[in-house]
C-alpha cells in the first residue's frame, strides 16, 4: 500500500527537478527584465540538439552541457540584440515576438536536421538504478537530474549573489531608474541576464534529451510547465523556482498516478490559477513592492 | 463645523516598518488643507490609504458620515473622493476632450454606459473644464503628444469634471515652471472654493501662496497642525523640515 | 494640427459613408461568388469569415481592451465541437456503420457501443448550438471573475491563458472516445452550401457592426482607458474588472459563435482548433490587420490566410519561417498594422504639414506667453 506512494513520491523528485531546470533560466529573465520568452521550449530544444551531435561527435552529457550553455546562450544573446532590446518596455509584445523566434527556431532546425525523432543516450555510468529496499530500481540518471538541479540553483545562485555582476543585477531589479542614475548601464544587464539565461534554457535541453526523444516541437510543453512554476512560486525570489516547481511536480505525479497525467495537469491548473487570487505575482513575489 | 473627512487613529505596519503611525486627520468642507512633511514621512501613503489603493492595518477613515476604510478604490471614488497622481496617470492614446469626458461626474457601471450618450450639458462641462485648464486648443490631440505641464493640468481637469466633494492633490506641481507652479496655485485656490482639498507640496513657493492650514508629517505620525505662520514659526518643524535656512525644499 | 475652434471634437463617425459602400461591395461580392466562382475558393471564403469572427473577437480583448489572452482558441474550439457533435451523432444515426452501429464511428472504434448518456442531448442540433454559445460563454465569465477580481492581468493572464488552451488541446486528444482524439470529428453532413455561406455572412456583418457600436460607445472609450491606465480608471471610479469580464465574455461568446459556423461549415473539426498554436495565430491576424480598429482583423485574417492558402503549397516549411518572421515584424516595425498604419497617414495628412504644424503651436505658445504672470508676482501674501 505504501510502496506505490513512495514510489510516486521519488519519481515525484525527479519531475521536480526537471521543472527547476527548465524554469530557472526563465525565472532570472522575468525576474530581471520582466520579459517572458516565449521561445523558451525552442531554446531548451536546441540545447537538446547540441547535446545531440555532441553524441554524434562522440562526447557525452558532460560535454554536452557546457556545449549547449554556450550554444543557447549566444542564440540567446542575439535574439536580445536583434529583438528583445527594443521592446523591453511592452512586455506582451514580446511574447508575440518572442513566439514568432520560436515558430522560426523549429522550422530551422527541422530543416536542417528533419523531423524524425533523435534518440540520445545518457551516459553509460548511468544505466541502471539505485536499488532501495523492496522498491523498482530507481534510475541513476533520475538521481542525475536531482543533482543537476540542485547544482543550476547553487549556480544561479551563486552568480546572483556572490559575483558583482549578480550584485548589479539585483540593483537593476530593485531599482532599474536608481541603478541607472549611478552609472551602471542596465541595458547591459539585461543583455547579459538574458544570456545566461538562454544558457540555462540549453544546459536544460542537453541534460533532459536523453530523457525525451529530441524532435522540433519537444520544447514546447516544457516552456508552459517552467512558465506556470514562475506563476505560481513568483520571481521575487529564487525560492519560487524550487517551491513552484515541487508543489506542481509532486502534485502533478501524484494526482497523476491517482486519475490519468490529463486530469492531474487540470486539477494542478485549477489549483494554480485559485492560488494566485491569493498570491498574484506567485508565492515569492508576495513580498515584492509593486514597482 | 461637521469635518468631510474623519481620520482616526490610523496605523499601517508592513514588513516590520510602521509607515502610519495613529495619524488623526480631519478636513471640513471648502477647506484647502496642505500636507506638508520630508520624503518618506507617509504622506504618499496617507493618500493611498484615504483613496482605498492600500488597506491600514488599523484606524478608520471616515468620510461624509460613512466608514470607507479598506473599500476598493472605484467605491471610494463613487463616494465622492478624487485624487491626483504624482506623476500624470492619463489615458494616453484618448484625445484630451475623451480623458475629460470619462472622468465626467456620472453612471459608472457597465450596463449603464452601453447606451449613453455625451448630452449637451456635458459637452458645455468638458468644453467649461478644458477652458478652465487652458486645454481648448489641444481637445483633439491625444494625451501622450502633452508636455509635462500639460498633462498635470490634464489629470486637473480630469478631477475637477468628476466632481468629488474632496480633491487628493499628490504633489501637482512636479516639473513644471514657475508660471505652471503659480497657475496651479491657483486652480487649486480656486478649487478649493466648492470642495475640500487636501494638497501635498513640497514648493514653498507655492505652499505661502495658498496655504491657509498646514499639517506637517513625519515619519508616519502628524508633527504639527495650524496656520501657515505657526508652522513656521515652529522650531521643531524648522529643524524635521525646513531645514536651517527656512526655506524648505522646492 | 490644425487650429481647433471652440467647439470641435473630432468624431469618427460610427459607420462612415466609405466603410458602408466598401463593405456592402465586399459582402455582395462574397454572397454572389458561389455562382460562378470555384468551389474550393467558396469554401474558403467560408472558412475565413469563421476566422474573421474569431480574429475580431481577439481585438475587442485585446486591441481596446489591453488583454492578451493566448486562448481565445478555447472558446472556438468548444463551440466547434459542440456543433461537430451533435452533427456527427446525429450523421450517424441517418447512415449506420457496416456494422450497423448508430454511433460515431470514432466512438465505436474506442469501444462504445452506444451513445453516452450526457452526449443525448447533442442529437438536438438547436440544443447544441446553444451549448456551443453559451458555455464558452459562462466559462469566460468564471475565468474572468477568478482572474480579473484579483487584478491578474498582463503576463500571468497571457500565460494562464495559454497553459488553458494546452490542456483543452490535451483533453480532446486524451479523451478520443467522446471527441474523435488525434483525428477529430470528420465525416458528418455539413452545410456546404450557398445559403449557408449568406449565413455565415450576416452573422459576421453582425458581429462587426455590433463590435463598431460598443467601441464607438461610452463602453468602448471607457475599454480604452481601461487599456491605457487601469489604475487611473479604478481611481476615476470604474470598476475595472468588471468592464474586462464584460468583454470577455462577449468575445468568447463571439469566438464559440465563429467555431460553431466553422464546424457546420467546413465539416472536420479537431484538436489543432482549440489550442495555443490557433490562438496566437488569431492574434497575429489581428495585429498584422491592425489592433484596435474594427475592420483590421478583417483584413488580416483574409491577407494571412490567402497568403498562407496560396503560398504555403509552394513554400511549404519555408511559410512557417515566413510566420515567424511576420510576428516578430508585426511586433517591431509595424505595430498598427495595415489599417492602423492607414489611418495614421490620413491623420497625419489632414494635421497638414510640418511647416504647419509648427505653425500653428508657435501661435499657440504666444497666446500663452500673453497671459504669463510668473511666480510670485502681483500678489501679496497674505498673513505670512
Amino acid at each position: 500500500m505504501l510502496q506505490p506512494i513512495i514510489t510516486q513520491f521519488l519519481s515525484g523528485i525527479s519531475i521536480v527537478a526537471i521543472l527547476v531546470i527548465v524554469a530557472v533560466g526563465l525565472a532570472i529573465i522575468f525576474g530581471v527584465a520582466g520579459v517572458i520568452n516565449m521561445a523558451h521550449g525552442e531554446f531548451i530544444m536546441v540545447g537538446a540538439y547540441t547535446a545531440a551531435i555532441v553524441g554524434q561527435l562522440g562526447g557525452n552529457t558532460f560535454i554536452a552541457i557546457p556545449a549547449a550553455f554556450a550554444v543557447v546562450g549566444l542564440l540567446g544573446l542575439a535574439v536580445e540584440r536583434g529583438i528583445i532590446r527594443w521592446i523591453y518596455d511592452r512586455p506582451l509584445e514580446t511574447l508575440l515576438a518572442t513566439w514568432g523566434v520560436g515558430i522560426s527556431l523549429q522550422v530551422i532546425v527541422k530543416l536542417i536536421f528533419g523531423s524524425e525523432l533523435y534518440y540520445v543516450g545518457a551516459p553509460k555510468m548511468m544505466d541502471g538504478g539505485l536499488r532501495l529496499i523492496g522498491l523498482l530500481p530507481f534510475p541513476y540518471y533520475r538521481i542525475f537530474l536531482i543533482v543537476v538541479a540542485i547544482v543550476m540553483m547553487f549556480l544561479t545562485f551563486y552568480v546572483i549573489f556572490k559575483t558583482k555582476f549578480g550584485l548589479k543585477v539585483r540593483a537593476v531589479r530593485r531599482n532599474r531608474s536608481m541603478t541607472g542614475c549611478l552609472g551602471i548601464d542596465t541595458a547591459k544587464v539585461d543583455m547579459m541576464i538574458f544570456t545566461f539565461g538562454s544558457g540555462l534554457a540549453g544546459v536544460a535541453g542537453a541534460v533532459l534529451a536523453p530523457i525525451k526523444s529530441v524532435s522540433p516541437p519537444m520544447g514546447f510543453p516544457y516552456a508552459v510547465d517552467a512558465f506556470m512554476v514562475l506563476v505560481l512560486g513568483g520571481v521575487g525570489n529564487l525560492w519560487g523556482v524550487v517551491t513552484g516547481g515541487a508543489i506542481i511536480g509532486e502534485a502533478e505525479t501524484i494526482l497523476a498516478f491517482v486519475t490519468n497525467n490529463v486530469i492531474g495537469k487540470l486539477l494542478v491548473f485549477i489549483f494554480i490559477v485559485l492560488a494566485i487570487r491569493v498570491f498574484p505575482r506567485g508565492i515569492f513575489g508576495y513580498y515584492e513592492r509593486s514597482r | 463645523m461637521q469635518a468631510v473627512l474623519e481620520i482616526d487613529k490610523l496605523t499601517t505596519r508592513v514588513s516590520g516598518y510602521t509607515i502610519l503611525d495613529e495619524v488623526d486627520l480631519r478636513i471640513h468642507a471648502n477647506e484647502l488643507r496642505v500636507l506638508l512633511g520630508p520624503n518618506g514621512a507617509g504622506k504618499t501613503t496617507l493618500i493611498d490609504m484615504i483613496t482605498g489603493r492600500y488597506k491600514p492595518t488599523s484606524g478608520k477613515i471616515r468620510f461624509r458620515g460613512h466608514d470607507i476604510t479598506g473599500l476598493p478604490p472605484d467605491r471610494i471614488f463613487r463616494q465622492g473622493i478624487s485624487r491626483k497622481f504624482q506623476v500624470p496617470n492619463l489615458y494616453e492614446t484618448l484625445s484630451v476632450f475623451d480623458n475629460v469626458m470619462v472622468s465626467l461626474k456620472g453612471e459608472r457601471r457597465v450596463f449603464s454606459n452601453l447606451l449613453r450618450r455625451t448630452s449637451p450639458e456635458d459637452s458645455d462641462r468638458i468644453w467649461q473644464v478644458l477652458e478652465w485648464i487652458h486645454l481648448v486648443d489641444k481637445a483633439n490631440e491625444a494625451a501622450d503628444t502633452l508636455s509635462h505641464g500639460e498633462r498635470q493640468w490634464l489629470e486637473m481637469g480630469m478631477l475637477l469634471a468628476s466632481g468629488p466633494q474632496l480633491l487628493l492633490f499628490d504633489e501637482p506641481t512636479t516639473g513644471m515652471t514657475e508660471e505652471g507652479k503659480f497657475q496651479t496655485a491657483e486652480m487649486i485656490e480656486k478649487m478649493a472654493q466648492d470642495h475640500a482639498v487636501l494638497l501635498v507640496e513640497h514648493d514653498m513657493h507655492v505652499v505661502r501662496q495658498i496655504a491657509r492650514t498646514v499639517t506637517v508629517m513625519h515619519q508616519g505620525q502628524i508633527l504639527a497642525e495650524g496656520p501657515l505662520s505657526e508652522i513656521v514659526a515652529n522650531e521643531t518643524v524648522q529643524q524635521v523640515y525646513l531645514g536651517k535656512g527656512g526655506n524648505g525644499a522646492s | 494640427m490644425a487650429r481647433v475652434h471652440r467647439h470641435t471634437v473630432y468624431r469618427q463617425p460610427l459607420l462612415p459613408l466609405w466603410a458602408v459602400v466598401l463593405g456592402v461591395g465586399i459582402v455582395i461580392g462574397i454572397a454572389t461568388y458561389p455562382f460562378y466562382g470555384q468551389e474550393y475558393v467558396t469554401s474558403l471564403l467560408g472558412k475565413f469569415l469563421c476566422y474573421a469572427i474569431f480574429a475580431l473577437s481577439i481585438d475587442l480583448i485585446w486591441g481596446f481592451t489591453g488583454i492578451l489572452s493566448l486562448g481565445q482558441a478555447v472558446y472556438f474550439g468548444i463551440g466547434a465541437y459542440f456543433v461537430a457533435l451533435s452533427l456527427k451523432i446525429n450523421y450517424a444515426t441517418l447512415h449506420p456503420t457496416r456494422y450497423g452501429g448508430t454511433i460515431p464511428d470514432f466512438m465505436e472504434w474506442n469501444g462504445l457501443t452506444e451513445l453516452p448518456g450526457f452526449m443525448e442531448p447533442l442529437l438536438s442540433v438547436p440544443f447544441a448550438v446553444v451549448c456551443a454559445l453559451l458555455i464558452p460563454t459562462l466559462m469566460a465569465f468564471i475565468f474572468g471573475v477568478i482572474t480579473f477580481k484579483r487584478h491578474i492581468y498582463g503576463v500571468y493572464c497571457a500565460v494562464i491563458t495559454l497553459a488553458e488552451a494546452l490542456i483543452l488541446q490535451d483533453f480532446i486528444i486524451e479523451y478520443q472516445a467522446y471527441t474523435g482524439g488525434f483525428n477529430g470529428i470528420t465525416d458528418y453532413s455539413n452545410y456546404a452550401n450557398v445559403y449557408f455561406l449568406w449565413v455565415i455572412l450576416a452573422v459576421t456583418v453582425f458581429f462587426y457592426i455590433a463590435g463598431r457600436m460598443l467601441t464607438h460607445s461610452r463602453v468602448g472609450t471607457v475599454l480604452r482607458s481601461v487599456r491605457d491606465n487601469d489604475v487611473r480608471a479604478e481611481f476615476m471610479g470604474y470598476n475595472v474588472a468588471n468592464y474586462r469580464i464584460f468583454v470577455f465574455c462577449l468575445s468568447a461568446f463571439m469566438a464559440a459563435a465563429g467555431g460553431a459556423l466553422y464546424a457546420a461549415w467546413v465539416g472536420l473539426v479537431s484538436f489543432l482548433d482549440t489550442g495555443p498554436v490557433f490562438s496566437i495565430e488569431g492574434v497575429i491576424w489581428t495585429a498584422v490587420g491592425g489592433r484596435g480598429t474594427i475592420i483590421g482583423p478583417f483584413v488580416g485574417t483574409f491577407l494571412v490566410k490567402g497568403a498562407e492558402f496560396f503560398l504555403s503549397g509552394v513554400l511549404a516549411d519555408f511559410w512557417q519561417l515566413i510566420m515567424g518572421g511576420l510576428f516578430i515584424f508585426v511586433v517591431l516595425v509595424m505595430r498598427d498594422g495595415i489599417i492602423g498604419s492607414i489611418g495614421k497617414w490620413i491623420r497625419r495628412h489632414r494635421a497638414g504639414s510640418i511647416e504647419q504644424i509648427i505653425a500653428d503651436s508657435d501661435a499657440i505658445a504666444a497666446d500663452r506667453q500673453r497671459d504669463f504672470r510668473p511666480a510670485g508676482a502681483s500678489r501679496q501674501s497674505e498673513e505670512v
